[in-house]
């Protein structure tokens, strides 16, 4: 698979902190992956994120776009390969109403407005948003929020989106509603995604999983391969999965489950098997 | 009772065009000490209902009994203030209503506001940072140096500082990483426990209403549509998903394996139990090597 983005030897700083948030990471995404990135609260996951749209300025290292390298020149162009959704819907909104909103990336593309009205309308339609397109932003639930803030994104069809822990406030119903329509959008207009992630469903849905931690790229590798870790995922910021939870409780009592890391259907067979084994 | 609401309905806009009721005859009690949680929809009435608990808004109709304050429709703001330090409410995301330049400036402002001197006002705060696991030595920083977690415990040890009986929680954990869910959720059940504090959570979490609740409320479009111990309710589990709520992992699990043939005891919540019960009747030596 070609690569869309990569990053070699990245380091960053803030300001006047002694310690880089990012030091020498280097990885490579592939087109049409979904990779997760994980790790702790300030382990420099979200500004390793912001450091590929250019939203911060790196110190040091290269980060090359769909073939464009990153530099303060190339910078509007390496943006508008990249669509970004942020945690707090309520920071992201600029328009008055819904469509507004969507059409705002349009507008900064000088779209004719001709060309405008259909995608945006199309854009909605494709979120399940499209009945809500007069209303005020603020009348929205979260969940709803986020689906808006993809619209735009589906408007202006990129060829990457990452999203920076955006389903981190939603309820639950919210979030596997906004990761079943990434994962939609994904299939029908190949878009390459980038989730920053404490959320273990999310990440098990990734094809591959980098983990952060003190700004240093620790471990790229399959979900069933990190979530073997047991106790480590939670060093990771994620939380156990239930079966690496149930194997830790059945060996507190003497009960040796399988090694490695278990689907909940894996397990549910193997239980089966011991207990109707009598 | 620390708890109880009678035919409780409230209101918004009551008698204009606009009228829209949020909760219609709740009643409900916890006891002493309980700990409550509050599930259901967004939209479903929660948090309309949980501010009826200091009388933020007071019911239409019906009456609401807090330890030894009753609230009804024509009780007057003037009688509040008791039941307003007596309640504790920690809103959705909290750290936002942080705004002085210290830290302690912070967390004494509620008691100097009830009228405590500054002195004793500035040695409650250093004691409640310890409650909520930061320490004293963070008391002169400003509150905005700190990560989204820590300015979330420094606003709740604001709410702790007026020594609430009573703590009302509206998704305390939300947007914090899986490590800082659980000492969140730890530090309330110390308080819990420790200090005998009745707690009442909103939360979406089912983990955590199986891991830590005593009762639970189901609410859906105003109404309380089912309450009980979390085993209760979460035995009804197609009602549940029925209303698109969820049933802890754990609960989920026990009943796939329910349904192939496998018996439990009771609906096992959470890990620790369904491991419990596994262990109860896992095969003698030698089978566990299938």
């Amino acid at each position: 698979m070609a690569n869309i983005i990569e990053v070699k030897h990245l380091s960053y700083k803030y300001g006047e902190e002694q310690q880089p948030a990012l030091k020498d990471v280097s990885f490579d995404v592939h087109a049409g992956e979904w990779l997760a990135i994980v790790g702790h609260n300030g382990s420099g996951k979200s500004t390793l994120a912001k450091s590929l749209d250019g939203l911060l300025p790196f110190t040091e290292g290269t980060v090359t776009v769909d073939g464009v390298q990153l530099t303060p020149e190339t910078v509007w162009d390496v943006r508008s390969k990249i669509g970004m959704i942020f945690q707090n819907p309520d920071n992201q909104f600029v328009g008055a109403t819904v469509e507004d909103d969507v059409a705002f990336g349009l507008e900064n593309r000088q779209t004719p407005r001709s060309a405008m009205l259909p995608r945006v309308k199309a854009a909605l339609a494709e979120v399940g948003m499209a009945e809500f397109a007069q209303r005020e932003p603020s009348s929205l639930s979260g969940g709803q929020k986020q689906r808006v803030a993809l619209a735009g994104i589906v408007a202006i069809a990129p060829e990457i989106l990452i999203l920076d822990e955006a389903t981190s406030m939603l309820d639950p119903q919210g979030r596997s509603d906004m990761l079943a329509l990434v994962r939609q959008l994904r299939e029908r207009q190949h878009l390459t995604v980038i989730s920053i992630t404490h959320d273990i469903d999310e990440a098990a849905g990734a094809d591959r999983i980098l983990v952060i931690d003190d700004g240093q790229l620790i471990e790229e590798a399959q979900p069933a391969t990190i979530f073997a870790r047991g106790e480590g995922l939670v060093e990771m910021g994620l939380d156990l999965p239930f079966t690496a939870k149930l194997k830790q409780a059945l060996q507190q009592r003497g009960i040796t489950p399988p090694a490695g890391y278990q689907t909940t259907a894996e397990m549910e067979e193997w239980l089966w098997q011991s207990l109707s084994n009598t | 009772m620390a708890i109880s609401f009678e035919h409780v309905t409230y209101t918004y806009q009551a008698g204009t065009p606009m009228a829209h009721t949020a909760i219609e005859d709740v009643s409900f009690s916890v006891p002493d000490h309980g700990y409550l949680a509050i599930i259901g929809h967004t939209g479903s009435g929660k948090s309309t209902l949980i501010q009826q608990l200091n009388a933020l808004f007071k019911p239409t109709a019906g009456e609401i009994h807090v330890d030894d304050f009753t609230v009804t429709p024509s009780t007057t703001n003037a009688d509040l203030k008791p039941l307003r330090q007596h309640v504790g409410m920690v809103f959705q995301f909290p750290e936002s209503q942080l705004f002085e330049e210290t830290i302690r400036k912070d967390i004494a402002f509620g008691p100097q506001n009830f009228g405590m001197s500054e002195a004793d006002a500035n040695a409650l705060a250093d004691e409640m940072l310890t409650t909520v696991g930061l320490d004293a030595s963070y008391a002169e920083r400003s509150p905005f140096e700190l990560s989204g977690g820590q300015m979330r415990r420094v606003a709740i040890a604001g709410v702790l500082a007026m020594r609430p009986q009573v703590l009302v929680l509206d998704e305390p954990t939300a947007g914090l990483d899986p490590q800082g869910r659980q000492a969140m959720m730890a530090l309330f059940e110390r308080l819990h426990r420790e200090q005998g504090l009745t707690i009442v959570l909103v939360t979406h979490q089912m983990e955590d209403v199986a891991q830590y609740a005593e009762q639970v409320a189901v609410m859906r479009e105003g109404k309380l549509v089912k309450f009980g111990q979390p085993r209760e309710v979460f035995a009804d589990s197609e009602w549940l998903r029925a209303n698109q709520l969820d049933v802890p992992r754990a609960a989920q699990f026990a009943q796939r394996l329910a349904q192939r043939g496998v018996t439990w005891e009771h609906l096992p919540l959470t890990a620790e139990q369904l491991a419990d019960q596994i262990a109860a009747q896992w095969p003698a030596k030698g089978a566990d090597h299938v």
